[in-house]
């Protein structure tokens, strides 16, 4: 049970700050997700942490021993590489109990914790095999059980599952979410994939050119973000520039795209420029409506089973996207969609 | 395109079958035969292994090759990793200096050796005459030293690559785990590497027992197998070809064993890690990285002496057969004031065997890796057989079988081509394999899929992209026709010598020694100059036939 504290951690590449100045705490048990674009750096600070890269300004912390100074192989952390790098020369018993050979356990212990690790991963009766007799998800399970074996202070995921087919990456991260919470081991993982950051996280910290630019839950980060790179990041929502109306003592008409839109409260003086986040699921196809409507045209249909996606364009011919159940029917091509919307549902962001 | 790939594998198959299979049954006829013609009869090998002498001389090579194979792969593997994960000064430069060994004529530096610490070496006269007794290194121990120093890039080239291949991910995961640096190559870095350097030293083992060259310079009266095999063939004295045929299939058994284990080995232990990048240098203390470059510079120093030791011998004047310290340029006129037909002989038949080999090899090498198939992959396995027979022994099948009958061929020039060819055939069909492997067949599909039929997309598309690959491996095969000796010395006529059996004659006469450098250096030039100048496109496709 350890907490992680970055403290002002930065790393250069040239002249590329891979990492800049970032400070966080992950609390005991919680799973802490890096998510950003590729190049943001969430890489390079997970390999700080676990000693591939070095730090060059700042401190890490597991609890109050200072890690950052220890030799990679003394730091007791727990990583799941991306290539899952098991040892092609080793059976899977063999690359579960590497870790436990290293720390000189006894070897009447091994066996006892080797079986125990294969059967948490669901991989009892595989011991014996060769690495290439496995499929993609299985030596993801012996990656995970190589490191589980050793009781690592924390764990630390490197992009786990991006070379696995899309279904089985969904049912791999159900079981890596699990068994990070029945172990209660903190965890670090890191991930391009919005979705799954979304889906497993206690916390996110969305990372752009190696600076933190946002860090809570997965509902704050998608319900309030805080910038318009974190909006468009996650979600990707539909951002329209506009200039700020009058207000109304309730409401700012904003003027955009060739249509004026309301949003709650005085975000700004009019005549300033903005930026307005509208998410897909929050604009609904709607002939009669009490709230206010945009008014578009409907452009393309993607038809995505539970839900559809919408494609329209506004009066200045900005195309936005609106998310509805994939059961609902719709105009034809061509025709016209009034789009009905929560004025509370729209984030302003400061334009440029 | 079907017709473009039945012509070349039945082609290749007709070749391969009338001047490789067709010769190497006459000499397995022979050897179970009385005298060689007569009838059927296993006395001949029952005569080997009743004779002590023959013993020795199949103990001797088989001793010398696994000494040589042992050696290799302890000087080697260590220098590999140097290579392949330490920063060092010269790096580039050293990478192509240690590639120089492979196509070197060995018997080259056999003689360098002899030159140094022979009888009359400038090593051992110069120790004795400051009262160090030194013994002469003729016999094994000379022997292995110089298949060791000349073989040690067959270990060398695959380790490198094999280190090179190993993810980094697969060391920190190691590391990660709580193993140490010497821990993790202990336990995975080496053993991923391991099939790489044994595949290696096999080759060394199966190099060093064919070699006729270097056991001819410094066996002395000590009997080895591919010295007696051509003794036994061609010599005045002991004439028995039937003897010769038994020796023969027995070298052809050692090293096709050696092969098939390789083979076996190989394919039973893939650790392909799929290594996105080369794994990054070891980040090393100035002691530890200063060490490392001694250590491979200094090994890849070692080799080259000998050579750089008779480049430098030839400018010096000869009394007889003793050594002055006189510079003179006497060594090359004596050599050149016969004839320059010798040398003129050697590029002639080098640039022929150069064109020709590439020429056949190129499409059988691309028609193996693309279309997989019963015929295409028994041609590929027959293709490979070339590379288990000594030139020797090869040759001696060529003049038994085209001495008489309908196609007469002793004599030429021509026999001296087709038993070149044969020979470096396993080689081109490799390179242009591992060429082939390297040209996504996706570009070619694009090619017909826009409208261009297979056989000119294979003309106009895949030839140009394979061409860089394949002009570097025609002079590779050009330097090593134009060092040949082992298959030379049995099929030359006096018309038709060349360089290397010239300078055999020169050492077997032993009054030549002032001749034999300069045979030696003029060797030398031509093998390391073209290398040199083209390192580059060399080291980039490394040796394909590994």
């Amino acid at each position: 049970m350890t907490t992680i504290r970055l403290d002002r951690v930065s790393r250069t590449f040239g002249s590329v700050r891979a990492v800049d100045n970032v400070s966080a705490t992950i609390e005991e048990g919680k799973l802490f997700t890096l998510l950003g674009p590729s190049g943001c750096g969430k890489t390079t600070l997970l390999r700080m942490i676990a000693g591939f890269a070095d730090v060059e300004a700042g401190s890490i912390w597991f609890g109050d021993r200072r890690i950052d100074t220890l030799p990679a192989h003394r730091r007791n952390t727990g990583m799941v590489f991306q290539n899952y790098a098991i040892f092609p020369n080793l059976t899977v018993q063999d690359n579960v109990a590497y870790g436990l050979r290293a720390r000189k356990v006894r070897t009447t212990d091994i066996r006892a914790r080797v079986d125990k690790a294969l059967e948490r991963v669901r991989l009892v009766g595989y011991g014996a095999r060769w690495p290439h007799q496995l499929s993609g998800g299985q030596l993801q399970r012996v990656a995970i059980a190589r490191v589980l074996v050793i009781e690592p202070s924390v764990l630390l995921f490197d992009e786990p599952l991006s070379n696995l087919d899309a279904q089985l990456r969904v049912q791999m991260r159900v079981e890596i979410r699990q068994l990070q919470q029945s172990l209660g081991l903190t965890t670090i993982y890191v991930t391009h994939d919005q979705e799954e950051a979304l889906a497993i996280s206690d916390r996110i910290a969305i990372l752009r050119s190696g600076k933190i630019e946002q860090i809570g839950s997965p509902e704050e980060i998608y319900q309030r973000p805080q910038t318009a790179f974190v909006a468009e990041f996650l979600g990707g929502t539909n951002m329209l520039p506009g200039i700020a109306g009058k207000f109304d003592g309730r409401t700012t008409e904003v003027a955009a795209c060739g249509t004026t839109i309301s949003v709650v409260g005085k975000v700004a003086d009019a005549g300033q420029k903005l930026f307005l986040s509208i998410r897909p699921e929050a604009l609904r196809v709607a002939e009669h409506s009490d709230s206010p409507v945009l008014h578009a045209k409907l452009v393309l249909r993607e038809f995505l089973g539970q839900i559809q996606r919408l494609h329209a364009s506004l009066p200045d011919g900005t195309q936005i996207r609106v998310s509805t159940l994939g059961s609902r029917h719709v105009a034809a091509v061509g025709a016209a969609l009034a789009l009905a919307y929560d004025p509370a549902q729209v984030i302003v962001y400061p334009g440029h | 395109m079907k017709g473009f790939r039945y012509t070349i594998v039945f082609g290749g198959l007709a070749l391969l079958v009338l001047f490789l299979l067709y010769p190497l049954s006459l000499v397995l006829d022979a050897s179970l035969r009385v005298n060689g013609t007569g009838t059927l009869t296993l006395a001949n090998y029952a005569q080997i292994f009743a004779s002590k002498y023959y013993l020795g001389s199949i103990g001797n090579s088989l001793l010398a090759a696994t000494l040589a194979a042992l050696g290799a792969t302890l000087i080697g593997t260590p220098l590999a990793f140097c290579l392949a994960r330490v920063d060092m000064p010269g790096k580039t430069v050293l990478l192509t200096l240690a590639t120089l060994p492979l196509v070197l004529p060995s018997f080259v530096a056999a003689y360098a050796l002899v030159l140094l610490f022979g009888h009359a070496g400038v090593v051992t006269t110069g120790l004795r005459e400051i009262g160090v007794p030194i013994g002469p290194i003729y016999g094994l121990p000379g022997i292995t030293i110089v298949f060791l120093l000349t073989l040690y890039p067959y270990v060398l080239l695959p380790s490198i690559a094999g280190f090179r291949a190993i993810d980094i991910s697969i060391e920190e995961a190691a590391r990660n785990l709580g193993g140490s640096r010497l821990h993790a190559f202990r336990t995975v870095l080496l053993p991923v590497a391991m099939p790489a350097v044994l595949a290696g030293a096999l080759l060394v083992f199966i190099e060093a027992l064919e070699n006729f060259g270097v056991p001819v310079v410094l066996a002395e009266d000590r009997p080895f197998l591919a010295v007696d095999i051509f003794k036994l063939f061609a010599g005045e004295a002991e004439n028995n070809p039937a003897a010769a045929g038994a020796l023969s299939v027995l070298l052809i058994a050692g090293t096709a064993v050696a092969l098939v284990i390789q083979r076996r080995y190989l394919s039973r232990r893939r650790f392909a890690t799929n290594a996105r990048a080369a794994p990054p240098p070891l980040p090393l203390s100035p002691g530890w990285r200063m060490l490392a470059t001694v250590f491979s510079w200094g090994i890849v120093a070692l080799s080259l002496l000998p050579f750089i030791a008779v480049l430098f011998i030839s400018f010096l004047h000869f009394r007889g057969p003793v050594l002055t310290w006189q510079l003179a340029f006497s060594n090359y006129s004596m050599l050149l004031e016969g004839s320059f037909r010798p040398l003129y002989n050697s590029l002639l038949l080098a640039t022929i065997t150069a064109v020709v080999a590439t020429l056949l090899g190129a499409p059988i090498g691309y028609i193996v890796t693309r279309h997989r198939g019963a015929l295409s992959t028994g041609l590929d396995m027959i293709g490979m057989i070339p590379f288990a027979v000594s030139g020797t022994v090869l040759a001696i099948g060529l003049i038994i079988a085209f001495n008489s009958g309908i196609l007469v061929l002793t004599g030429g020039w021509l026999i001296l081509v087709i038993a070149y060819v044969v020979r470096k055939l396993p080689f081109c069909i490799r390179s242009s394999s591992a060429i082939v492997h390297q040209i996504e067949p996706s570009l070619e599909e694009a090619s017909i899929n826009l409208g261009v039929p297979p056989l000119r997309t294979f003309v106009t598309l895949t030839v140009p992209l394979m061409a860089s690959g394949l002009i570097g491996g025609m002079i590779l095969v050009w330097i090593t026709a134009a060092s040949e000796l082992s298959s030379t010395i049995v099929l030359y006529t006096s018309r038709w010598s060349t360089m290397t059996v010239r300078m055999y004659h020169f050492l077997e006469g032993g009054e030549g020694a002032g001749s034999a450098s300069a045979a030696a250096a003029i060797l030398i030039l031509f093998t390391a100059a073209p290398l040199l100048l083209i390192h580059r496109r060399v080291r980039r496709q490394d040796d394909p036939m590994l």
